[in-house]
């Protein structure tokens, strides 16, 4: 079944997935060069299913790929073109929810914030003075959210 | 469903910025039910995609969302047929466009809500008062004004007093669908009812229109997520609704748009052109004056919109569509049936053309019959 | 959209309306007058009258070589607007979806580019035809407010037809609107202005032909 549903363009490619790759062009260059990082909106531009399938080959897959199980699937991989990455997010029925490329170092979702961390940490330290039961299921995982866990500069950070 | 919870105060948390209540934030409370980090963003990420937001805005709701309050509303149904309600709810896995009903703390809805009859009112109530002037009010169905609003009653009171009553200490009230936007299937003609939509009685506070027949879900969604967010009403068109969504007409992103322009037009349903996917100009689209996302969000999570099945639009979104002439009628045609007054207008004009002629013959005769007196006599008729 | 639905709704059922009465009501009231009947005797070479209202309402349809050397430039660009504006209205699709609509009746139509490229000529020949009464001392002179008025209710629907297809300047519910009032308006002044030789130019060119055919002219 076709991402999108099917209309009469979405077998032709348009060109703007060459447009697309001068776009990430830029934003490479930008930051190899100064450290910023970019972003693109793959939803807001007027992609065809083939224009994006074209995107994809041309950008190529790298050495990262993550599977992310966050209020329905996402997936984030790195390009071909490393510090470009792709992330797709995807909603319910597995349609394509929202897709982006972001130019840095490292997508700002797949990183852990020092605040997760602590909380882990501490849980850990309670799991590890527990008397071993091998028979007793682990206690589910439960991240501690904060304000300050978001004051992310972008979606991409140093 | 409150906006209190049980959670013990946390002393090693952040500190709340604005705290007026004990009340934890939005952030704290989903982390408690699992809801991560990493889905905020997710979620922050698809909200500015579709409120066309810059890249930047994903960070800033997510701050905005965490540190919110889980935020109260109370969903009004009037003269509505629950499309709305429909449209906005979803009936498998929880995903991603599910997460607004983490956010929001849905404290009356006719539908969904367990409790019903004075219980139901009595949560309302409650709502009211412990959320005043911060709850929001979302609004589906026109409310009826004549014969003093008898003809759609909730708990033995007018849909025009519960609104006025409950709108009073409302932060903002959203008007959903096209029946709350515009008046929509109650306020077509004859409007018996007398049905206005929610924006001709709430006039002292913002009222944001969500039009459609339904509206298309992210729609709604978008718009909640962005007030959570913000704390802001976004911004909207000279009919109310917000921009993000009803900024351009489904004729501008339609992609039959080249047979349009190319004036390939399916002359009927299912002929040659229609096949071929060509423009439905002939069978009625009110694309070209129509304003909504469905040419880009699409319907049913992205499945298609009404043209890419066949069918013209229908102008949902726009006001008084019910009452264009028509949903087959090209938007090149005459409204109503002109030809109707056509023979009239004949007998009518041969009439008054008769008549004065009639008037200018007598006039000539008049004057001749005058001369012929007036006139000397002949040297024949001296003779005599 | 309150626009578009008035023009379409109301307007439009007016209009119309006041077009056909308009136009029975001068052509009953005209032909209704007296006849000033001519006893003259027959002339010699005179033709069937009905042939000789046709031959004038043909022969009046290029100038008289006497007059061509003046007046070629003028019925050339009247040509050019009355055959564009014709083409406009009987062959762009929205047009005939419109006649269908209201008479049931339905041709083949134009490319949608063709015809935006003749209404941009026949705007062109209209003004060109409103710059010549105006640079003209004896058209200005002679010139009425009817001259003026039939040429705007004519100039403005090709106008806002083509901001319309343009989507030029406003939203397309608006310029639509528009350009569908200002049919509205042409067909309101229509039987009362000298637009009315839609209908009268056959009348008057038959009547003219008969008359100097009866008087033995040679033409």
């Amino acid at each position: 079944m076709p991402e999108r549903g099917a209309s009469c363009l979405d077998g032709q490619t348009t060109g703007m997935a060459w447009s697309v790759l001068a776009e990430v062009g830029r934003l490479l260059e930008a930051l190899a060069q100064t450290g910023e990082p970019g972003y693109i909106d793959l939803r807001s531009l007027p992609l065809t299913d083939a224009d994006r399938g074209e995107l994809e080959t041309l950008l190529g897959r790298g050495e990262v790929h993550a599977d992310l199980s966050l209020a329905g699937a996402s997936e984030v991989w790195e390009t071909a073109y490393a510090g470009a990455w792709w992330i797709r997010h995807r909603g319910a029925g597995d349609r394509i929810a929202a897709e982006e490329i972001a130019v840095c170092p490292v997508p700002e979702i797949l990183k852990t914030h020092p605040v997760d961390i602590q909380a882990a940490s501490r849980r850990l330290r309670h799991d590890l003075q527990q008397p071993r039961d091998l028979q007793q299921p682990r206690p589910e995982p439960a991240a501690e959210l904060s304000e300050t866990t978001l004051e992310t500069s972008h979606v991409c950070q140093e | 469903m409150s906006a209190k919870n049980n959670v013990p105060d946390k002393n090693t948390g952040p500190a709340q910025t604005a705290a007026q209540s004990p009340a934890p934030t939005l952030g704290e409370t989903l982390a408690e039910r699992g809801v991560s980090r990493r889905s905020f963003l997710k979620f922050a990420s698809y909200t500015a995609s579709i409120m066309a937001l810059p890249p930047t805005a994903a960070t800033a709701i997510a701050q905005g969302l965490a540190a919110a309050r889980r935020q109260s509303v109370i969903w009004l149904s009037f003269q509505e047929c629950t499309g709305c309600t429909e449209s906005i709810t979803r009936a498998h896995a929880p995903s991603i466009e599910d997460l607004i009903f983490d956010f929001i703390s849905l404290d009356y809805h006719h539908t969904l809500q367990n409790a019903s009859g004075h219980a139901a009112e009595a949560a309302r109530e409650t709502a009211m008062k412990e959320n005043a002037g911060e709850y929001i009010v979302v609004v589906d169905g026109s409310v009826p004004l004549k014969d003093d609003g008898i003809y759609s009653t909730i708990a033995g009171i007018s849909n025009l007093q519960m609104l006025e009553e409950t709108a009073k200490d409302a932060f903002a009230v959203i008007a959903v669908g096209s029946c709350a936007a515009f008046g929509g299937i109650p306020g077509a003609n004859p409007n018996p009812t007398g049905a206005v939509p929610i924006s001709d009685i709430v006039t002292d506070k913002p009222v944001i229109n969500i039009s459609g027949c339904p509206p298309i879900p992210e729609a709604m969604t978008g718009t909640i997520a962005y007030l959570l967010s913000f704390g802001a009403i976004p911004e909207l068109d000279h009919l109310g609704r917000p921009r993000a969504f009803f900024g351009e007409a489904i004729h501008d992103r339609c992609y039959r748009r080249p047979f349009y322009e190319r004036g390939m037009f399916a002359k009927s349903f299912d002929d040659t052109g229609a096949r071929q996917g060509w423009c439905l100009y002939e069978v009625g689209c009110k694309g070209p004056v129509t304003y909504n996302a469905c040419a880009t969000l699409k319907w049913n999570g992205g499945v298609s919109f009404p043209i890419q099945s066949g069918h013209g639009c229908l102008g949902c979104s726009e006001p008084n569509f019910w009452d264009l002439g028509g949903f087959y009628k090209p938007l090149s045609t005459a409204k109503n049936e002109p030809l109707k007054w056509a023979a009239g207008a004949a007998v009518a004009g041969a009439a008054v053309g008769a008549a004065s002629a009639m008037a200018a013959r007598n006039l000539r005769n008049k004057s001749l019959k005058a001369a012929a007196a007036a006139a000397p006599k002949t040297a024949a008729e001296e003779k005599e | 959209m309150e626009l578009l639905e008035f023009a379409r709704g109301p307007a439009l059922t007016f209009a119309i309306a006041v077009f056909i009465g308009g136009v029975v009501f001068r052509i009953v009231s005209l032909f209704m007058l007296w006849r000033t009947r001519d006893s003259t005797a027959n002339r010699a070479h005179e033709r069937p009258v009905v042939i000789a209202a046709l031959r004038e309402i043909i022969r009046r349809m290029w100038p008289e070589s006497v007059y061509k050397q003046r007046t070629l430039f003028t019925a050339i660009n009247g040509y050019v607007f009355h055959i564009g504006l014709a083409l406009i209205v009987f062959f762009l699709l929205p047009h005939i979806v419109f006649f269908d609509d209201l008479l049931g009746l339905n041709w083949p139509h134009l490319p949608n580019n063709v015809i935006y490229a003749i209404s941009i000529i026949t705007a062109i020949s209209l003004i060109a035809a409103l710059v010549m009464r105006i640079a003209n001392p004896a058209m200005r002179i002679i010139s009425t407010f009817d001259d003026y008025f039939s040429w705007l209710v004519t100039f403005l629907p090709v106008l806002t037809g083509i901001v319309a297809t343009s989507h030029l300047g406003a939203r397309y519910e608006t310029l639509l609107g528009l350009h569908i009032l200002s049919v509205a308006l042409l067909l309101v002044w229509l039987p009362f202005g000298k637009l009315m030789h839609w209908f009268l130019a056959f009348v008057t060119r038959s009547q003219t032909g008969a008359h100097l055919n009866h008087r033995g002219a040679q033409l």
